[in-house]
């Protein structure tokens, strides 16, 4: 595997905005400046640049409801981010998607999405458009352990499989659904290990460690780029807040808690980068005010939007063609 | 009473191997199935406990909760009581409790890896390690339950058992002097700095291969050196090649199902006791037994050293033609 400074470099710039992206929106969802529910990917900010490292402009990336990370690794405006999070006008969505509705066509961001499982049926459909269209695209397909117990995510591995589709299939192994440990919602601790039921490769790695997940993701991406077909990358992380903000989390263990904030990928991967002389422990610095004062901006951006107006609330609700069905 | 344990490594078996070779998958149920075996033989054959260690997946408690369910368990199963950390440590420190208990025997699941964490928590204790990793030389493709008789009859034979066992050789990997890991069957020095996914498998990034044994019938980088020059478990000496683009060729077995040509550019024997030395000219990480561990920067001086001081492996179909003539398969009427 061959990857430069500036690649390693770029990771550490997107895991540090999400990070503070997520930080910030904790804080303003505590001061009820963020209406309806988020979901935040603190802890897990090491899987979703490494993995987007490896993608190219035109790839597809289908997300969850946990996807703030996803849209940002894969070039999402923060600005247009935060505004759909405020609910605002100029929002992604127009500030009627919140939080899990983030999509952005022109970054083949195909869309978070509120519906556990959903991301698995749209990665099918964006995989067999790349190969009817013939083209040379891929589609990563994030999702979180507990969505691995839907019929969804077997339904698509198996078609994914036998249409040999482009298709990366990460999943985010945090070890919750909602409020429910994985050791009490499966009957297996490695999700990759149902790749095999589906001929599809399984592995599992450090989801923590994004030279890990970048290493393994490389590797997968060339492989559907090739036409050889799916892959199911399982990344081992943890999320370090609740299922959403104000969960409490008080069914998590604290010596659990405290075990997995010891692998915490920002400080990690910071020190190995400056470690490893990759960067100094002053551009790391730098790295944080930049990514900091960009935080802030989307923060005001956001909040001197307007709300949309009332009269707005239908529009963009139905497609077109659903008005043309009505109208015969 | 006789005891034995097993270590079942949860995790092997499923890195990217899978994705960048064509190696074996094998899921977790399956080792708790292994494990069923394992410990149904040994109780068969007159073990009294056998002793699990704990794992993410808690396979001691599957098996036990199968087998009373199924109403076959008529020997004591039993857990180490410690909190897990799910890394390597687990299984060093449960085969250091596991013979410090006195289990006549440890049988570990896993790849080479999972073998040598295991040799780095006991020092007398036969060893039988079967396979469930990925490229295994250390390790035996075994049924279960010839591996639960073969426990058996080490744990059953006591100190005699020794007489059907190898002393493995060992490698030592100093550090500018200082002892920081061994390994089993390789150490192999890769150009990369981080240890990433762990597992290596480019040719192209693979400098030095320093093994205790190798041959072209195993697969790995080992098996590098073994399609070079053949080395037994049973000689006085371990081999040192270093890659490059010229040298003499050769096709090896580097993962499943993957040869790939690479030349062998110079090659020593490191007897028993000796050194292999060199200076790192740029920073790399060394594998051990397959999988990255030792950051290397430039400079640094690396020592590898040879000896016959690793675990006392027991040689199955050795020791099972021993319990056939002690009589251990007779039943009594």
């Amino acid at each position: 595997m061959a990857i430069s400074n500036e690649q390693m470099k770029d990771m550490y710039v997107k895991m540090r905005r999400i990070r503070d992206f997520e930080s910030a929106a904790a804080k303003l969802f505590a001061e009820g400046k963020i209406p309806g529910f988020v979901h935040l990917y603190l802890g897990e900010e090491a899987i979703a640049p490494a993995v987007c490292e490896c993608l190219r402009d035109d790839d597809y990336i289908t997300s969850t409801h946990r996807g703030h990370g996803h849209i940002i690794a894969k070039g999402g405006d923060l600005n247009l981010m935060m505004a759909e999070l405020f609910g605002r006008e100029t929002g992604y969505c127009k500030g009627k998607g919140g939080s899990m509705h983030i999509a952005d066509r022109d970054k083949g961001i195909l869309g978070a999405n509120g519906i556990v499982g959903a991301g698995h049926c749209i990665a099918c459909g964006a995989g067999l458009s790349i190969n009817i269209r013939g083209t040379d695209q891929v589609c990563v397909c994030f999702f979180g352990d507990g969505s691995t117990n839907q019929g969804t995510f077997h339904e698509s591995l198996n078609m994914a499989s036998i249409w040999k589709l482009p298709i990366i299939f990460v999943c985010e192994n945090n070890h919750y659904g909602i409020s429910m440990s994985q050791d009490r919602h499966q009957a297996i601790k490695d999700v990759a290990d149902r790749g095999a039921a589906y001929n599809i490769p399984g592995i599992a790695v450090d989801g923590n460690d994004p030279m890990a997940v970048y290493e393994a993701a490389e590797e997968a991406v060339a492989r559907a780029r090739a036409g050889k077909g799916p892959t199911l990358l399982e990344c081992k992380t943890y999320r370090q807040h609740g299922h959403f903000e104000g969960d409490p989390a008080i069914y998590k263990p604290k010596e659990e808690q405290a075990a997995w904030m010891e692998k915490d990928p920002m400080p990690r991967f910071a020190g190995f980068l400056v470690e490893n002389g990759v960067m100094t422990a002053e551009e790391v610095e730098a790295v944080d005010k930049q990514v900091a004062k960009e935080i802030e901006d989307a923060i005001a951006f956001a909040d001197a939007q307007p709300i949309p107006g009332v009269e707005t609330a239908v529009v963009d609700v139905y497609s077109d063609i659903v008005e043309e069905v009505r109208d015969r | 009473m006789a005891s034995i344990g097993i270590i079942a490594n949860p995790a092997s078996g499923k890195d990217i191997r899978r994705l960048v070779s064509y190696a074996t998958t094998i899921d977790n149920n399956e080792k708790v199935n292994i494990c069923k075996r394992i410990v149904l033989a040994a109780q068969g054959l007159g073990v009294d406990e056998t002793v699990f260690m704990p794992d993410t997946f808690m396979m001691g408690y599957a098996v036990l909760d199968a087998l009373e369910s199924d109403g076959v368990l008529k020997s004591k199963l039993t857990l180490l009581d410690f909190d897990i950390e799910a890394t390597l440590d687990d299984t060093i420190r449960a085969a250091r409790m596991m013979e410090e208990r006195g289990v006549g025997c440890l049988v570990v699941l896993g790849g080479d890896g999972t073998s040598r964490a295991a040799c780095k928590g006991i020092t007398e204790t036969p060893l039988m390690s079967v396979s469930t990793g990925t490229n295994n030389v250390y390790p035996a493709m075994m049924e279960g339950t010839v591996a639960g008789m073969a426990a058996a009859a080490a744990a059953l034979m006591g100190e005699s058992a020794r007489e059907c066992c190898i002393h493995d050789k060992k490698i030592s990997v100093y550090v500018n002097g200082v002892l920081r890991d061994i390994a089993l069957i390789d150490a192999v020095v890769s150009d990369d700095f981080y240890a990433g996914a762990k597992a290596i498998w480019d040719p192209e990034r693979i400098r030095r291969i320093v093994v205790t044994r190798c041959h072209p019938a195993t697969i790995g980088f080992s098996a590098v050196a073994g399609a070079y020059e053949i080395v037994e478990d049973t000689d006085d000496f371990g081999l040192a090649v270093t890659l490059g683009h010229t040298g003499r060729g050769v096709l090896a077995p580097i993962a499943a199902g993957v040869l790939t040509p690479v030349h062998v550019e110079s090659a020593q024997r490191v007897e028993l006791g000796g050194d292999y030395t060199f200076t790192a000219e740029t920073r790399c990480m060394i594998a051990l037994d397959g999988e990255r561990e030792v950051r290397v920067q430039p400079g640094d001086s690396v020592t590898m050293r040879i000896n016959r001081d690793g675990p006392w492996r027991v040689l199955p179909r050795k020791i099972l033609s021993r319990a056939a003539g002690l009589g251990m398969y007779n039943i009594q009427v």
